[in-house]
């Protein structure tokens, strides 16, 4: 299982205000309030943190297929090198890696090595990004399972949890998208599908 | 607040934060803000701090948790101006 979030920080800047009165408080924890407090830059310590939520509520559903809105609920920690995200009784490893344009996030249940892919969009409307970031994924996956692209079968489920299927298998994957920057991740092991979570 | 009431009043909070606008011109109680106005999550909470200014209420973690549509917005609004 993988969940991942890319957030482009020229959108995150243009889009959002993270010094609105409020915003903080409702998204945070009191220790990341600190974390952020502590920064050197803020900015980025704020978007950091909410794409280890995001990118960690998107593996949680598809360990547990639901649906909710709880950001505050994903409490973030650093570690030296290590980022993990608390939710319930359930620890995640969290990856992140930062460059001057966007950061993008990936969690998983076990430490791992980051497989979250890049997309810069040359399109604007929604749909058609979309569509790239899954023409992207499924072109990765069918080089990686050596499966002709019109094997794989995209779904996403009554939660919006998506997967890729080919035969009997299933993969689970995870995808993101934020200004002009799409995101994919999946899974590196292959689920006989009677066996996975549908 | 009655249904013809609230619905004017959320679509106004939500217009800057819909990208697909097509979905956005058939709004009713059943539209979803992010399966169906693709409205990115980084931006729900803005939604959330929207209506605590527009109504003068404060939403608590556990009333935003299901606020993903705007039939749920509308119930959980109504319970803060009764309560």
């Amino acid at each position: 299982m993988v969940g991942n979030d890319i957030v482009d920080l020229a959108e995150a800047k243009r889009a959002s205000n993270w010094q609105r009165p409020r915003f903080l408080e409702k998204l945070f924890t009191p220790n990341e309030q600190q974390y952020i407090q502590n920064s050197d830059n803020p900015f980025l310590t704020v978007w950091q943190l909410w794409s280890m939520k995001e990118a960690t509520y998107k593996l949680y559903t598809q360990l547990n297929p639901s649906r909710f809105y709880n950001p505050k609920s994903f409490e973030c920690s650093f570690q030296n090198e290590n980022q993990k995200v608390r939710f319930k009784d359930f620890e995640f490893f969290v990856q992140s890696r930062i460059t001057s344009k966007y950061i993008i996030s990936e969690a998983r249940l076990n430490p791992f090595k980051m497989n979250s892919e890049v997309i810069p969009f040359n399109v604007k409307d929604y749909k058609s990004q979309s569509g790239e970031t899954k023409a992207a994924l499924m072109e990765r996956i069918s080089k990686t399972y050596q499966v002709p692209i019109s094997k794989l079968k995209f779904q996403k489920s009554e939660f919006g949890i998506p997967s890729v299927s080919f035969d009997s298998d299933k993969i689970n994957v995870s995808i993101s998208h934020h200004g002009i920057f799409g995101a994919y991740a999946f899974e590196s092991t292959v689920i006989p599908a009677k066996a996975g979570i549908s | 607040m009655t249904k013809e009431e609230l619905i004017p009043k959320l679509k106004n909070i939500i217009a800057p934060y819909v990208q697909d606008e097509e979905a956005f011109k058939n709004l009713n109680e059943d539209t979803d803000f992010v399966k169906d106005l693709k409205i990115n999550s980084a931006n729900l909470v803005d939604i959330i701090l929207d209506i605590e200014d527009e109504f003068d209420i404060r939403l608590e973690n556990e009333d935003m948790e299901q606020m993903l549509d705007v039939k749920s917005a509308m119930e959980i609004i109504n319970s803060k101006l009764e309560s």
